[in-house]
Formats: structure tokens, sequence, C-alpha cells
């Protein structure tokens, strides 16, 4: 018999309420969720939809679903003049952004991880001011700064602005994963004769796998997706990258044709999105678990 | 005599302002078991990791074979540590961890798989060869660890409380499986435990140390029956000697040790104490007879009684003081029963009662 059964007549005559079950903890996690599905989801969805419409459809009918689906849109983004360029460019830059940041914070977070030295703590929280900084505020002195480099309108402006910015995120992300290997796995291959270039390359890092994809994915979406500085630090056509391109688009279109905005918009999300999946496959759950009691 | 086989001499240990080791000296003999023992902090996980190069050395020496080794790195001391958490890289196969080492020293590929195959055989880990270290079992994985030891074909094993985590069974079918192993290779071996019932059943010599220094280093048995200050004595055992505090007395011409409310403790005649003397008069469990008969000894009324089988323990409280005994007999007594203990005055232990050395 219960306790709540036993003496008061409010107990007696209708069932306490018990917020904290299935119905109620459904609801509580469920509807969230719900909302937040529909939040990210809708606006993709739109644009697909959209981008399947002919040209004027979106002025002349309001409903939702196109009436004559096409890949008119696609087809005239693919055939733009430079669009293989910008996707080159985007690409390139994105893939040197995120191996070059991957290896500069390895080696940083696996000494923040491993070694005690002096203002470790104070170093590794400065590693964060860059973050908090406004990324539009650093447009005009680099800008002034890359220019008298004479780097305005090269590879090499994008390589170094976009790993300068991803080098912080991924280095603190990576060092909660060093630290929490256990000490005693290192030094079982310290005494396996390993040195440090093979503790880290055959134990550390396979370890803290899940921890090096899920820096490199924040590096690929950071540099993907990163508008600021390309805007203020590249002024050729052929430099552009995609989410640049996409921007000047609007302009450079007379009459708006959303169909094919659209279409670019999603031709330049498809790839992060291809990554994403594939990643999330092959990210491998901590089997950390097996080697430690 | 032959040189020992690993010297420690002078060893000191600090973290910061903490100084853990306080100048330890021992002799390990070539092929000896040697059990480092001890409580939690007492110094001898430190003590190893600094024998297997994991610890920087800035005071005294350790010679292995022969050799200083303060300044050579851990895989040239010809070592190999099993540690108390396995350690074993969790996204290689058993076969892959066993290969490591052997990896990193670029050994042969004929003599690594020669290797591999002969500790596979030994530890029976054949079937297993292909697994992940998450797909094992303790004991399997352990048996792994101490693989992964076997195939460097080191001159000195040292083992960081391999089963600590073990089920009891498990435990003792490893503790086996362990010395049968150390007396296969004939190697010397370096194990640290807290267990003291581990040091008694698998050692050749037991190291006893308490706050960063060795109480006692000698044969299980030898400190067991003589050991050389309260705190061996209180260590080693199970269950624990009895240990009451007193000053010497006379009682019937013969010394005897009053501990309090009227209780006094028999000793042998010869017993090297004055009277006095503030002493702990220690006595272990065997060594105090059971008799039905109140009258027969010290009366006192049983607190708890422990069937462990073979044998039964008996917990009594005579004049306010606890006392331990066990008796290889069935008790037919239950909490309350007055019982009389027996102690046999000449397997008394007598301690120092200000420095806990023996008398």
């Amino acid at each position: 018999m219960s306790m709540a059964n036993t003496s008061s007549p409010r107990s007696r005559n209708r069932p306490v309420r018990d917020w904290s079950g299935r119905i109620g903890r459904t609801a509580l996690i469920g509807l969230p969720l719900a909302v937040l599905v529909i939040w990210t989801v809708t606006p993709i969805l739109w644009a697909v939809l959209a981008s399947l419409k002919e040209p004027l459809e979106i002025y002349e009918s309001t409903s939702l679903l196109p009436e004559n689906p096409t890949l008119d849109a696609y087809r005239k983004v693919l055939a733009m003049d430079g669009f293989g360029r910008w996707l080159f460019n985007s690409a390139l830059v994105t893939v040197v952004a995120t191996a070059v940041p991957l290896t500069i914070s390895i080696l940083a977070a696996y000494g923040f991880a491993r070694y005690a030295f002096r203002f470790r703590h104070v170093l590794l929280l400065l590693y964060l001011v860059p973050r908090i900084i406004p990324r539009v505020s650093l447009i005009v002195p680099l800008n002034s700064l890359m220019s008298d480099l004479g780097l305005i309108n090269t590879y090499w402006v994008l390589f170094i602005t976009y790993s300068a910015s991803a080098i912080p995120l991924a280095t603190w992300i990576l060092v909660g994963f060093f630290a929490s290997i256990p000490r005693e796995i290192e030094d079982a291959a310290t005494i396996d004769a390993a040195n440090m270039y093979n503790r880290l390359r055959r134990v550390m890092i396979p370890i803290a796998w899940p921890g090096v994809v899920t820096a490199g994915v924040l590096c690929v979406r950071e540099a993907w997706n990163e508008f600021a500085f390309v805007l203020a630090l590249v002024n050729e056509t052929t430099m552009r990258t995609l989410p640049y391109q996409l921007y000047v688009l609007k302009d450079a279109m007379g009459v708006q044709d959303y169909a094919v905005y659209n279409a670019f918009t999603i031709l330049t999300i498809l790839p992060l999105l291809l990554v994403y999946l594939l990643l999330e496959r092959r990210v491998v759950d901590s089997i950390v678990s097996g080697s430690v009691k | 005599m032959d040189a020992p086989f690993v010297a420690l001499q002078d060893l000191r240990k600090s973290f910061g302002a903490t100084e853990v080791l306080h100048g330890i000296d021992l002799d390990i003999p070539r092929h000896a078991f040697v059990v480092l023992v001890g409580p939690s902090g007492c110094g001898k996980s430190t003590l190893l990791r600094m024998i297997a190069g994991l610890e920087k050395v800035k005071h005294g020496r350790i010679v292995i074979d022969g050799d200083v080794v303060n300044r050579v790195h851990a895989k040239h001391r010809g070592i190999a540590m099993v540690f108390q958490n396995y350690a074993l890289y969790p996204h290689m196969t058993v076969r892959e961890n066993l290969a490591f080492s052997l990896e990193m020293l670029k050994t042969e590929t004929t003599e690594m798989e020669r290797r591999i195959n002969t500790a596979a055989d030994i530890l029976q880990l054949d079937m297993l060869m292909d697994r992940l270290p998450g797909q094992l079992s303790g004991g399997q994985r352990q048996r792994v660890a101490m693989g992964r030891a076997l195939v460097r074909e080191p001159k000195l094993f040292l083992f960081d409380e391999p089963l600590s985590n073990l089920d009891a069974k498990l435990r003792v079918e490893m503790r086996a499986e362990i010395r049968a192993l150390h007396q296969r290779l004939e190697s010397t071996t370096i194990y640290v435990t807290h267990d003291q019932v581990e040091a008694m059943t698998m050692s050749d010599i037991v190291v006893v140390m308490n706050a960063g220094r060795i109480e006692q280093a000698g044969p299980p048995l030898e400190l067991y029956d003589h050991p050389a200050s309260e705190f061996v004595a209180a260590f080693m055992g199970s269950p624990a000697m009895n240990l009451l505090r007193g000053r010497v007395v006379r009682m019937n011409g013969a010394p005897a040790v009053e501990v309090g409310d009227g209780l006094v403790l028999p000793l042998g005649p010869t017993a090297p104490v004055r009277e006095g003397q503030e002493v702990v008069y220690g006595l272990r469990p065997e060594h105090l007879s059971i008799a039905p008969e109140p009258d027969a000894g010290l009366a006192g009324d049983v607190a708890l009684v422990e069937p462990a089988g073979w044998e039964t323990h008996l917990h009594a409280d005579v004049h306010g003081r606890r006392f331990r005994a066990i008796s290889t007999d069935r008790l037919d007594v239950v909490p309350g029963d007055r019982v009389a203990l027996r102690p046999e005055p000449s397997r008394v232990h007598l301690f120092d009662g200000e420095t806990g050395a023996r008398l």
C-alpha cells in the first residue's frame, strides 16, 4: 500500500497528478524537440520546394507545392559562368582550413591536456579570446593588415584567417577529449617504447577520434559557411566562395528569380549536409570503456 | 652472496612540498617475487612507477641488473608493467595490443609472431585474438594485460594492483596464474597490492610500507610470526591481531600487562619488559582459545559470531575490550552468551608503547 493512499481525503478522491509520468515526460521532451525540428526543417523544405518551381510561379501562386516541378533552376545554377570555380574555392579553403587547424589543435590540445606548465590555465583561457571578439569588428584591421602584406584576393588570406578562427574552438574541444583518456594508457605506451609521436598517432588520436571528428566537422562548417572574412578580403569574382556569391547573386539578378536563388542556396548547403550525414555514421562511440575497469 | 637484481638506494620522492617517499633502501634478489604492501597513500605505487621509469628520480639510485637506471628511459630498462586498470589500447584487437610494443621496438615479424603465439598459448588467449578489449571480461582483459607484458620478455615484471577490481573468486584464480607464470618464467617480479592476503600467499618477500617508509621486509611468515612494529602486526593477518595498550605489572610473581578496567593479560616469564613500562600487547586470534566455561579464562560476552566455513571467528567483549578469536571447532554460541578466552602467553607480541617497535 503506497504512502499516497493512506489518509488525506484528496488522495482518496482523485489520483495524485504525476508530471513525471510517461505522458508528461513525452510532452516535456517531445514538444520542444518538435518545435526545434519544425523550426529548422521548414525553411529548408520551403527553399527546396521553391527551387523546383517555374521562374514566376512564386509571384503568381501562394501554393507551397510547385504546380509543375522542374529542375530548370538547378540547370541554370550549374551552368553559371564561374559556379565550378566558386565551388572549387569553397572546397579548397574548407579542406585547408580544416586540415591546418586540426593539426595545430591536436598538438596544442595534447600539450594542454598532458603537460603541467606555468600559466597553462591562463593560456587556455586566452585561447577563447578570439572567439569572444565579434568577427565583424576584425574586418577593417584585417583588411588593412592583409593589404599591407599583399595578400588580398589570394587563397593565402583565406587559409590564414579561416584557420586562425577555427584553432581556438578545435583546441578547446580536443583538450577535453585528450584529458579524458586515462594516463595509464599513455604510461603503457611509454613502457611499450612508443615515443611522443607514436603515442599521439597510434594511441591518443585513435582513442580521441570522436573528438577529432567533432572538431573537424566544426572546422568544416565554419569554413564552408564563412562570409565576413571573404567579403572583406576578396573582391575578384574568381576568388569568391559560394556563400559570397550567394550574397551577390541577389543583386546580380534583375528580376528576382527565386527559384534560381533557392537552387543556389540548396547547392551551397548540400555538400555540408552530406559531410554531416557521412561523418555521423562514421563517428565511433567511445571505446575507452573496454580499455580500463 | 649474489648481488641484488634490483637495488633501491636512499630513494626519496616529493610532489611539490609533499615528500611521499623517505629514503627507501631495498635489495631484491634475482628471481624473487616481491610484494609491496601497505595502506592507500603509503607510496607503494609511486615507488613502482619510479622503478618503471614513469616518475623521475631526483634523489637516490635505482639499480637493475647492475646498471644504474635513474636516467634510463622506461623502454630501455628491461621491464614490463601490468597496470591496475589494465590500460589496454581500446581501439586495438588483442593481437594488436600484444604486438604494439614489438612493433615499436622494430622486432622482426617471425620473432614477433613467435612471442605473441607463446604468450597466447600460456595465457589461453588463442580464441580472443581478434576481439577488442571492450568485448572481453575482466579476467580476460587482465590476461591480455599480462600477455602484453610477457611478449616483451622482460628482466623484471611490475604489477600495480592488477587484481583489485576482480571478484573474489576470479582474484583467487588469477593469483595462482600470476604466481605460476612467475615460476614458469623464472622471472623477477615486483607486485604492489593493498591486500595482505595477496602479499602472504604470493610472495617470496613481503615489503610492508607505511607513510613513505619501509616498516619491514622479509619472508611472509617471518613478518607474520615476528612483526617488527605495531603497524606490521596490525596490518598482516586476517582477522587482525588483537592489540591493546597497557602497562606492565606483576601478577602472581610473573609479568603481565594491565590494560585497564581491571583486565590483566598474562605474559611469558621471559618477556623483555620492566615493571611500569608502557607497552602494546598483541595476540593473534588463533592464539586465543575459547573455553565454554566462563571461569576457565578471561570471561566475556559474545558480541558476534562469524562462521567462515572451516573456522569460526568470534568477537567477544571482555572488561569492555573487544577481542577477536578463531576456532576450528564449530562453536555453539550466540551473541550474548558468556565465554572464556585463554591467551597463550608464549605467543604474545609486545611493542613499545611510544615507538611501536617490537620489544
